[in-house]
């Protein structure tokens, strides 16, 4: 591969679209094969060549991804962007071409993830020299996947089989990686509708569903969704195959907050076997009551959390732990008339600050509201009067 | 599909010999940056650069005097009640006007560069925005708004970036989160919120991409203003968190960022709290979200301390809500809470409603902000502490 001539090369491909040998067609066209590190076939203007052996489109398709080559031989992630752009607009006139058949569907999602690939490494590039704004080339190639994504969903005609639909799940994912890169996540929602109303929607690979899945709960958990969210990440995590350890993690570092906010905290084994302790002292913390240990817990780990983009979510954790706290006060009173002062105390012993008895009345106002305390406050005797029948219910029984 | 775990570096081409030491490294990369500047050039249009020295282009104050196409702003004192009034040259602004198919935006007499969008920018706010004799504020809200939109299309066509970007942002910024104050509750035809929202989002937007490079002495107040517009947005926020250290631990995004948890913890008495100690401007910022905030505070109250004997006095709610007993009272009625004779709230969870759309106007509850204002003029309010 790393030496075979121009030639020999457009023979291969020839033979390959003759034969619909999607497969292999596939890993001539792919950048982790290695015929892209052939000089041989670094050209910088192979379309006469490409005239001569391959059929329009397969000729352009080709002469881009040829000059491609070449671009990211010299690094230039630029202008293997704009090539790389080309050689799917190419593809997809083929593919359109081809008549309630799918053997091209290798081939898309090679140059589909190449797309992607080379439009961050473009826009890394440019970021670099201090020009370029993050998202405007990655927002393009998620449009053209978007055409590419509308041929597969529209073929109604072929049998399953030979349905262009099986593509539809790769594209899904490979676009919701662009929308949470560029933060845009309102985008995705067209797309996890059409999954859900189509009826291939449990019968793509496993690695693509767990990667949907894993995606649709992160949305989820940014939208508030915690039961969905816990749902579709459960998911994930647990057909993800064991030897991804890396994606696990990934899966995890989601999963966690949203089973903490739905009462549910991970044991010391988990967080080691994953490699996640920064999560241990925020789940003793939430679990104990203890504000003073959960700030200094999030604080410790700001940097990870933020980058993660969980910050938010494990900040909201202060509601349950509130709720923990005040719940100790209620078992240490022993009465079911508790003063609002006792709060406050306790409150200021976590070293809250700046807090104040009309403060605490809206957190405790809050909690009633949520379900997490059955009771009221009476303002004129300044106590909180709790149900005399479990007034502190199980976070999970509320959430 | 192919399962190989191949490596995700694709080529092993010869690497380019490293630089040894800074200089070297920084004159090597001026070096391809001239080179890729020129190649540019060859390949592209060169980006148009203005050559017109004065707020509006001699071309179009002729063309729209003679079209008696004149704002009466621009129009020479003396002549506005002509039958062709005369246009008064150091008052005329480059007016916007939407790109067409046909029409040449870049011709360089037509675009004013930098320094002159600067001048530009002061002349509304100086002579326009603070002028106490012009009057009804909408029309100078719609003049400024429109010259401004100008000048920020000037921007784009000549590529602006930088401190000259943030120069002209930072006011209109400011320009357009005042007007989203002063002009609140104003009918519909005479101002429409939504669009002033929708040009002040794209503004912000941009100011902060500027933001992300170089060094600019404001960053903190234009973060902690952001924050506040968009009080609850978890985009904002997450924005701000990876904010460079100094920027984020400053008093103004400190305060935003606190405000802004106040209200993720759903805590509108803190809230509240915290909004009393923004100055005018950034009270201008939320003041758009005071009225969910109060709301707020009612519904959890109507849950907390929804009982039979419930007396709770009604100075206090309006202490915590930051308006006068009467307003409260008035805020309370609107929303299904039972206010007795001796200035008594009873809470109750059944009884509270949303109030009918429309029913409740914003503008009386503006004291909270209004107060804050005092003697500030809009000139210095625009301009900043400058």
């Amino acid at each position: 591969m790393a030496h075979i001539t121009i030639n020999q090369y457009l023979q291969q491909i020839y033979e390959a679209i003759d034969n619909r040998e999607g497969s292999f067609c596939a890993e001539l066209l792919s950048f982790k094969h290695p015929h892209v590190a052939n000089p041989r076939l670094q050209l910088s203007s192979p379309e006469e060549k490409c005239q001569q052996v391959l059929e329009p489109p397969y000729d352009e398709m080709v002469a881009a991804h040829l000059r491609c080559t070449f671009a990211v031989a010299n690094h230039d992630f630029v202008e293997a962007y704009k090539l790389q752009t080309l050689v799917v607009q190419s593809f997809l006139k083929a593919f359109q071409s081809h008549k309630e058949e799918n053997w091209a569907l290798p081939v898309m999602f090679v140059v589909a993830l190449d797309l992607r690939i080379f439009a961050n490494n473009a826009e890394q590039q440019l970021l670099k020299k201090g020009k370029g704004k993050v998202g405007d080339m990655l927002e393009k190639a998620a449009e053209l996947l978007m055409s590419c994504f509308r041929v597969c969903a529209s073929d109604n005609r072929a049998s399953i089989d030979d349905s262009k639909k099986w593509g539809m799940l790769f594209l899904i994912n490979q676009l919701f990686k662009i929308y949470f890169k560029i933060n845009k996540l309102h985008l995705c929602k067209p797309l996890i509708r059409a999954i859900d109303s189509s009826n291939l929607k449990d019968e793509y690979t496993m690695a693509q569903r767990v990667t949907y899945k894993y995606y649709v709960g992160r949305k989820a958990m940014f939208d508030s969704d915690y039961n969905p969210a816990e749902e579709y990440l459960s998911f994930s995590f647990q057909h993800c195959h064991r030897s991804s350890q890396k994606n696990k993690r990934m899966i995890l570092i989601y999963l966690l907050p949203v089973k903490m906010l739905l009462g549910h905290m991970p044991t010391h084994q988990l967080l080691r076997k994953y490699d996640l302790m920064q999560f241990s002292d925020v789940t003793k913390a939430v679990s104990e009551g203890n504000l003073l240990l959960l700030n200094e817990a999030l604080a410790k780990h700001e940097t990870f959390f933020i980058r993660c983009g969980i910050f938010l979510i494990l900040e909201k954790l202060k509601i349950i732990t509130y709720r923990n706290l005040f719940k100790k006060v209620y078992h240490l009173l022993k009465t079911h008339q508790l003063p609002l002062d006792a709060f406050l105390v306790a409150l200021k012993m976590m070293r809250v600050e700046e807090v104040d008895i009309d403060e605490v009345q809206c957190m405790l106002a809050n909690l009633i509201c949520l379900g997490h305390i059955k009771g009221y406050i009476s303002h004129q005797h300044q106590k909180l009067v709790v149900s005399k029948q479990n007034p502190f219910p199980s976070i999970s029984s509320v959430s | 599909m192919s399962t190989r775990r191949a490596p995700r570096r694709i080529f092993t081409s010869q690497k380019r010999g490293q630089p040894v030491g800074r200089g070297w490294r920084l004159n090597q990369e001026q070096q391809r940056e001239v080179q890729e500047e020129k190649e540019g050039e060859r390949r592209h249009d060169a980006v148009p650069r203005g050559t017109c020295m004065s707020m509006c282009p001699t071309r179009e104050i002729h063309d729209r005097e003679a079209q008696s196409r004149l704002h009466h702003f621009e129009m020479l004192a003396g002549t506005e009640r002509d039958r062709r009034p005369r246009a008064d040259p150091s008052r005329m602004v480059k007016e916007y006007s939407r790109p067409a198919a046909g029409k040449d935006s870049t011709r360089p007499s037509d675009l004013r560069p930098p320094a002159v969008l600067q001048k530009t920018v002061s002349f509304l706010i100086d002579d326009i925005a603070a002028s106490g004799d012009l009057q009804p504020w909408t029309e100078v809200y719609d003049f400024i708004f429109d010259r401004l939109r100008s000048v920020r299309q000037d921007m784009i066509i000549q590529r602006v970036s930088g401190r000259d970007c943030v120069a002209v942002l930072e006011p209109t910024v400011r320009f357009l989160l005042y007007s989203s104050y002063r002009l609140c509750g104003e009918p519909l035809r005479r101002y429409d919120p939504r669009i002033n929202d929708t040009h002040l989002q794209e503004s912000l937007s941009w100011l902060m991409d500027c933001y992300a490079r170089g060094q600019h002495p404001n960053q903190e107040e234009f973060q902690a203003l952001s924050l506040l517009y968009n009080l609850g947005s978890a985009r904002a926020m997450q924005h701000s968190l990876e904010l460079p250290a100094h920027v984020r631990s400053s008093p103004a995004v400190s305060l935003a960022l606190a405000i802004n948890r106040a209200f993720l913890e759903r805590n509108p008495v803190r809230l509240l709290r915290l909004a009393g100690r923004l100055d005018f401007l950034q009270s201008c910022a939320l003041h758009r979200h005071l009225g969910a905030c109060r709301r707020d505070l009612l519904l959890l109250y109507s849950h907390g301390h929804s009982s039979r004997n419930c007396r709770f006095p009604l100075p206090r709610l309006a202490r915590l809500l930051g308006l006068d007993d009467p307003l409260a009272s008035q805020l309370c009625l609107a929303h299904g809470v039972e206010v007795s004779q001796d200035a008594v709230v009873v809470f109750s969870k059944a009884s509270f409603v949303e109030p009918e759309p429309g029913e409740l106007r914003c503008p009386p509850f503006h004291g909270l902000v209004e107060q804050k204002q005092r003697e500030r003029s809009v000139r210095s309010i625009i301009h900043g502490r400058a």
